[in-house]
C-alpha cells in the first residue's frame, strides 16, 4: 500500500543508525504502513487488540523489575529478566515521551519459547500497533507473543 | 515520441526553475542580521540569527545537554525563553508539560533565533565547555564494561566535581552517519583536571556503547562537552550510605577518590550489587581505599544465589542487603547510582530506616 509523507518520515527515523544501532524494521522491505496493517490483521484475527497485548508485555515487564535485573519465575512456568540500561529512547514516530533503554526477556518453560523486548516496543505496540519489522532484533510477531505470554 | 520528450523538458524546466526560486527566497527572507541573547540578565551574547538556539549558544561555547545532538528527539535541551513570539512548534509539545508550557520552556534545538532573545539557564552551564581529547587507554573492566581514560589535548582543563558527567561525541562511524551525543559520569578525582576516566557497560543494539566497545582505539581523538549535573558529595558531616551496580560503580569511585585525597573521614558504607562474581571489578581499588580511609567499608553483594558457590560475601538483592546492614536513617544521607529500578527499591527501604527523601542523592541511568 501507497504510504503518506509521515509514515514515510517515520520510516526513515526507524532505519539503522539513526536512533538505535540496528534500527526497528530488520530486513523487512515494505512499507511501514503494510508492516502495520498486516500486524493488525493478525492481531483482529486472534481476537484481541494491540492494548491487551501491551498490557500484557507491561504486566510482566513489571514482575521482571522488581527482581532488580535478576531472573524470577512467575505463575510457575514464566521465567522474566528485565535489564535496564543507562540512557533513553525516544518514540520514531515523534510521540510524546522517551522511554527507558532496557531488555526484557520472557521464557514460556512449559513450550520453551521466549520473546525479548524493551520499554519502547511497549508504547509502539500500544499506541501504534507496531510489531517491528522482520528481523529486527526487537521484532514481536503477534502470534508469537500470544503463544508465550498465554494471553486469550 | 517528440511530444513525450517535449513534456519531460517541460516538466524538468519548471522544476528547476522552482528550485532556483526557492534558493533565492530562501537566501532573502532567511537572510537574518545577528542577534543579542541576553542570559539570566547577566550576560549578553551576539549570535548568528536564524541558527536553532541550541547551536547559536554552541557557537558562543555555551552547551546545553543534548543526548541526540539537536534532532528533536531526546527532549533534553530544555531553556526558558522570556520573550519569543514563535509559538509552540508541533516538534516541541511531545517534550513538554502544560507546567512548562506556562513557564516558557523550549526545546532549544528546535527554536531559532529570529530577534533579540531573553533567556535562563542553569547557572552552573556557564562553566561546561568543550573539550578536545584522546583515548589515552581502554582497559576491560568486565566482559561488558569498559574503562576509557581520555587526556585533555590543547592548554585546556577541565574543572569538575567528583559524581558530575559529560557528553561524550560519536562522530559518524561504519554503523550510523550522524554524530550522537551520550552522557557518562566521570569516573576519575578531579584532582587531575589533564585526564578523565568513564565506564562504559555495553548496550545492546546501543549506537555509542557498540563504538566504544568495537571501534575506539588507543590514540583516537574524542570530543567531550561537560561537566554537567548535580549528584555530588554534599559537605555536611552526615554518615554516608553509597549504593551502586555495574557502571554505576562510576560517579561513586571518583567521590571516593576525592574523599581520599582531601582527607575527608566521615563514615561511609558502600554496597555494591552483582549478579556474579565475573560481574565485580575494581576489588582491588576498593581494597585500599577502605586501608587509605578507616571509616570506609566496601561491601559487595552476589544476587544470583547460586552461581559462585566459593563466593565468601553478601548474597541477594542489593535492597535485603542494604536493610540488613542499615539500623537506622538517623544523621545518614545517601547517593545511589544504577537503574530506575534499584534507586526506586532502594529509596524505599532507606526512607523506611528514616533517612529523608532529601537526603537521599541519586543518578538514574537516564
Amino acid at each position: 500500500m501507497k504510504q503518506d509523507l509521515y509514515y514515510t518520515k517515520v520510516q526513515q527515523r526507524m532505519k539503522k543508525g539513526v536512533l538505535v544501532l540496528d534500527g526497528f524494521l530488520g530486513n523487512d522491505k515494505r512499507n511501514l504502513i503494510d508492516i502495520i496493517n498486516e500486524d493488525n490483521e493478525t492481531v483482529k484475527r486472534l481476537g484481541l487488540t494491540h492494548i491487551i497485548i501491551a498490557e500484557k508485555l507491561d504486566e510482566f515487564r513489571e514482575v521482571g523489575l522488581k527482581a532488580l535485573e535478576e531472573s524470577v519465575i512467575y505463575k510457575d512456568h514464566f521465567e522474566i529478566k528485565a535489564e535496564i540500561f543507562r540512557g533513553k529512547l525516544p518514540c520514531p514516530f515523534g510521540e510524546k515521551g522517551i522511554y527507558q533503554k532496557s531488555e526484557i526477556t520472557v521464557i514460556n518453560k512449559k513450550i520453551n519459547e521466549q520473546i525479548k523486548y524493551s520499554d519502547l516496543s511497549i508504547h509502539l505496540i500500544k499506541e501504534h500497533g507496531f510489531y517491528q519489522g522482520i528481523g529486527s532484533p526487537y521484532r514481536l510477531d503477534p502470534k508469537k507473543v500470544v503463544r508465550v505470554l498465554e494471553i486469550s | 515520441m517528440s511530444i513525450f520528450f517535449s513534456s519531460v523538458l517541460a516538466v524538468t524546466s519548471i522544476s528547476s526553475f522552482l528550485v532556483i526560486l526557492i534558493l533565492v527566497i530562501d537566501l532573502i527572507i532567511n537572510n537574518y542580521p545577528n542577534f543579542d541573547i541576553n542570559i539570566n540578565n547577566k550576560k549578553t551574547i551576539k549570535v548568528e540569527g536564524g541558527k536553532p538556539l541550541l547551536f547559536a549558544l554552541k557557537d558562543k561555547e555555551i552547551f546545553i545537554p543534548s543526548a541526540c545532538g539537536g534532532r528533536g528527539s531526546c527532549g533534553y535541551c530544555k531553556v526558558k525563553v522570556l520573550n519569543t513570539s514563535t509559538p509552540y512548534l508541533p516538534t516541541e509539545l511531545p517534550y513538554l508539560t502544560d507546567e512548562e508550557k506556562k513557564n516558557n520552556i523550549r526545546l532549544s534545538c528546535q527554536i531559532k533565533v529570529k530577534s533579540n532573545l531573553n533567556i535562563e539557564i542553569p547557572e552552573s552551564l556557564f562553566s561546561v565547555h568543550q573539550y578536545e581529547t584522546k583515548v589515552l587507554s581502554l582497559t576491560d573492566l568486565t566482559y561488558d564494561i569498559k574503562q576509557v581514560t581520555l587526556e585533555i589535548e590543547k592548554d585546556q582543563n577541565i574543572d569538575f566535581k567528583s559524581g558530575q558527567y559529560i557528553q561524550f561525541e560519536v562522530p559518524p562511524y561504519k554503523l550510523t552517519s550522524e554524530t550522537v551525543y551520550r552522557a557518562y559520569s566521570i569516573a576519575s578525582a578531579p584532582s587531575d583536571n589533564k585526564k578523565i576516566e568513564l565506564e562504559i557497560r555495553l548496550v545492546p543494539n546501543g549506537i555509542c556503547t557498540t563504538y566504544v566497545h568495537q571501534y575506539l582505539k588507543v590514540g583516537d581523538k574524542v570530543k567531550i562537552n561537560g561537566p554537567y549535573g548535580e549528584f555530588y558529595l554534599r559537605p555536611t558531616d552526615a554518615e554516608i550510605i553509597f549504593i551502586a551496580g555495574g557502571s554505576g560503580m562510576a560517579p561513586i569511585k571518583s567521590i571516593l577518590l576525592d574523599m581520599k585525597e582531601k582527607g575527608i573521614n566521615r563514615k561511609a558504607t558502600y554496597f555494591f550489587g552483582a549478579k556474579t562474581k565475573k560481574d565485580l571489578f575494581l576489588l582491588d581499588l576498593m581494597e585500599d581505599l577502605m586501608k587509605a580511609m578507616p571509616n570506609f567499608k566496601f561491601i559487595p553483594a552476589l544476587s544470583d544465589l547460586n552461581a559462585d558457590p566459593d563466593w565468601q560475601g553478601e548474597r541477594g538483592l542489593i535492597t535485603d542487603v542494604v536493610d540488613k546492614y542499615i539500623l537506622s536513617g538517623e544523621n545518614k544521607e545517601a547517593y545511589l547510582c544504577g537503574s530506575p529500578g534499584m534507586i526506586n527499591a532502594c529509596i524505599g527501604v532507606l526512607t523506611k530506616k528514616g533517612i529523608p527523601n532529601e537526603k537521599i542523592y541519586y543518578d538514574k541511568f537516564a
